[in-house]
């Protein structure tokens, strides 16, 4: 088989290729090893840790929609210590960047959980979660305010030397807006599109399907939406941008990157096919291959 | 372990009413698929039906078994209750399924002497996981309970049969057996168990039932696993949608998939 470039840069990261794993449908990785070698991807991201483990929200947790399934897991993780006793050994050991996904209550613990792994061995990577619809007090708020957001990632910045991705809320007027406000803060790149907060209503019981009423939309359902935003935001920023919102399939996957990403993340598919991503990186070497494209990074932003 | 691989079709017939039997040839899961697992089944390859459904396995057979002609087959007995179980009546003869499997701890499964004392409650498609527990149990003191609202909904009884145990069974409007729900009739059939015997009870069904069930089975002398049914996202633990709330201090919310789908009873909050 012919021979194509796929890495692509991301702050500090070369990654092998432009396939990122996204947190919260990853697990920590091992989940996934029984259905391949999680180190073939360009990265994985974990699931959101905390500083102080976290219950979680009530069930049901998950509803299916058409073309889409919304969510409220509500943050469930081990918190700091555990991740780093129980989960870390093994996802060090893959042969990828790792990247955590992280979040806070406040300022100080985002900037305190900067620090603490920023001291962390066998980490590439951290991504900020500014905007999880599902837990009450927390990103949601620096996620749609710019100026919190600006000021959130510049403490941030300062407490770690790591690639610090910002991942960005789509429950906003103007998501250009906030990722220029958390490139200015100093990210060096951001992710986007988190999901959208929705609401699923059973007409029997008339009850809310979730257990925590709101939940975050996603899946393919959410695709137009994601792009578009993912096109405006790669047009008014210079870092780059990591693209995601129902990505099933490679052809998908391309389309993120003709719009403005350098990478992009593979989130619910894994839940259906947990193959999708190493399918995604293949669909792409095609594609490059029958288009003549040496390198991936020819291809980022070429649309219109 | 888990695997994703693609089964064939063998057939995939109405039992009566809403109730199916779908059959598929897949050696891999079923030579190796335990009493109370279950697979994944991407039911359309339309992203609008997105989320593989779980399903119980009723009947499987090993690449060893004695039947020749069933080796390498699984049954799954499913009710049409929406619409990825409607597109699923449609699946044919000859087409391929993408499963995964075999997923979740099946029961557990001790040893037991032919003097033990084994009950099995299910309600509706909730035998459908009792059934090779049931082989498993075969040659103890075996007695099965099957509840549904109506006669139609009374699943399995003929193949339970066949296991040599004793079946008894209750219907919400009294059509068959008695009347009443099946933990109504487990809770008279109780009063006849001796007093300084164990009873392993096994319980699989909606979860009003399964707790109105723990509500009778606080005594000492029984020894009960429950399997849950939850709304799941991915089957094999990594997404964290079908927790259930137990009773584990540090983790309370556990993945039905993952740490179950079957659980000790007293485990288990029910809310």
């Amino acid at each position: 088989m012919e021979e194509c470039d796929l890495t692509v840069r991301i702050g500090k990261m070369t990654l092998k290729n432009p396939v990122v794993a996204s947190s919260g449908t990853f697990g920590f990785g091992e989940e996934f090893e029984e259905f391949f070698d999680p180190s073939r991807l360009g990265a994985i991201i974990t699931k959101g840790i905390s500083l102080k483990p976290m219950a979680g929200n009530p069930p049901p947790r998950i509803f299916e929609t058409v073309g889409g399934i919304i969510n409220s897991i509500g943050l469930q993780n081990p918190g700091f210590q555990e991740f780093l006793r129980n989960k870390l050994p093994y996802c060090k050991g893959l042969k990828t960047h790792l990247i955590i996904n992280f979040f806070g209550n406040t300022q100080t613990e985002y900037v305190e959980l900067g620090r603490r792994f920023n001291d962390v061995a066998g980490i590439s990577g951290l991504e900020m979660n500014i905007s999880c619809p599902n837990v009450k007090r927390s990103g949601i708020v620096f996620g749609t305010d710019p100026q919190m957001a600006y000021r959130l990632v510049k403490a941030v910045r300062k407490s770690t030397t790591l690639t610090l991705i910002v991942k960005l809320s789509p429950n906003v007027t103007d998501i250009a807006l906030m990722a220029k406000s958390v490139e200015e803060g100093g990210a060096d790149a951001v992710s986007l599109v988190n999901t959208f907060r929705a609401l699923a209503v059973n007409i029997h019981t008339k009850k809310p399907e979730l257990g925590n009423i709101i939940g975050g939309l996603s899946g393919p359902a959410i695709k137009p939406v994601a792009l578009r935003m993912v096109w405006e935001v790669g047009q008014a920023v210079s870092i780059p941008v990591i693209g995601m919102g129902g990505i099933m399939n490679a052809e998908d996957a391309i389309e993120f990157i003709l719009v403005g990403a350098s990478a992009v993340q593979i989130g619910t598919a894994n839940l259906v096919n947990p193959k999708t991503g190493i399918e995604v990186i293949r669909g792409i070497k095609k594609y490059l291959i029958q288009n003549r494209i040496d390198r991936v990074e020819e291809l980022i932003g070429t649309f219109g | 372990m888990p695997l994703q691989t693609d089964g064939m079709v063998v057939r995939n017939r109405r039992l009566r009413s809403c109730y199916f039997m779908l059959g598929i040839y897949c050696p891999p899961i079923s030579d190796q698929i335990k009493a109370g697992q279950f697979v994944m089944l991407k039911v359309s390859d339309n992203p609008s039906l997105l989320l593989r459904r779980p399903f119980s396995v009723y009947k499987s057979y090993s690449l060893t078994h004695p039947h020749k002609r069933k080796r390498g087959h699984l049954f799954i007995l499913y009710k049409k209750v929406g619409g990825g179980t409607e597109r699923m009546t449609t699946l044919r003869k000859g087409q391929k399924v993408d499963l995964i499997g075999p997923l979740g701890n099946g029961f557990a499964l001790p040893p037991l002497p032919s003097s033990a004392n084994c009950v099995l409650i299910g309600g509706g498609v909730g035998i459908v996981s009792l059934y090779p527990l049931a082989e498993a149990l075969e040659g103890t003191k075996l007695v099965v309970l099957i509840g549904g609202k109506t006669r139609n909904d009374i699943l399995g009884v003929e193949d339970f049969r066949k296991l040599h145990s004793t079946i008894l069974t209750a219907t919400e409007d009294g059509s068959l057996g008695a009347q009443g729900t099946v933990v109504d009739l487990f809770v008279s059939k109780a009063k006849q168990f001796k007093k300084n015997e164990e009873y392993y009870i096994y319980a699989c069904g909606p979860v009003p039932m399964l707790r109105a069930l723990a509500g009778n089975v606080k005594s000492k002398k029984f020894i009960c696993q429950v399997s849950l049914e939850a709304r799941m996202g991915c089957g094999f633990g990594a997404c964290w949608g079908c927790v259930v709330k137990t009773k584990q201090a540090k983790t309370p919310y556990q993945r039905v998939c993952q740490e179950g789908p079957v659980f000790r009873m007293e485990d288990i909050v029910w809310e």
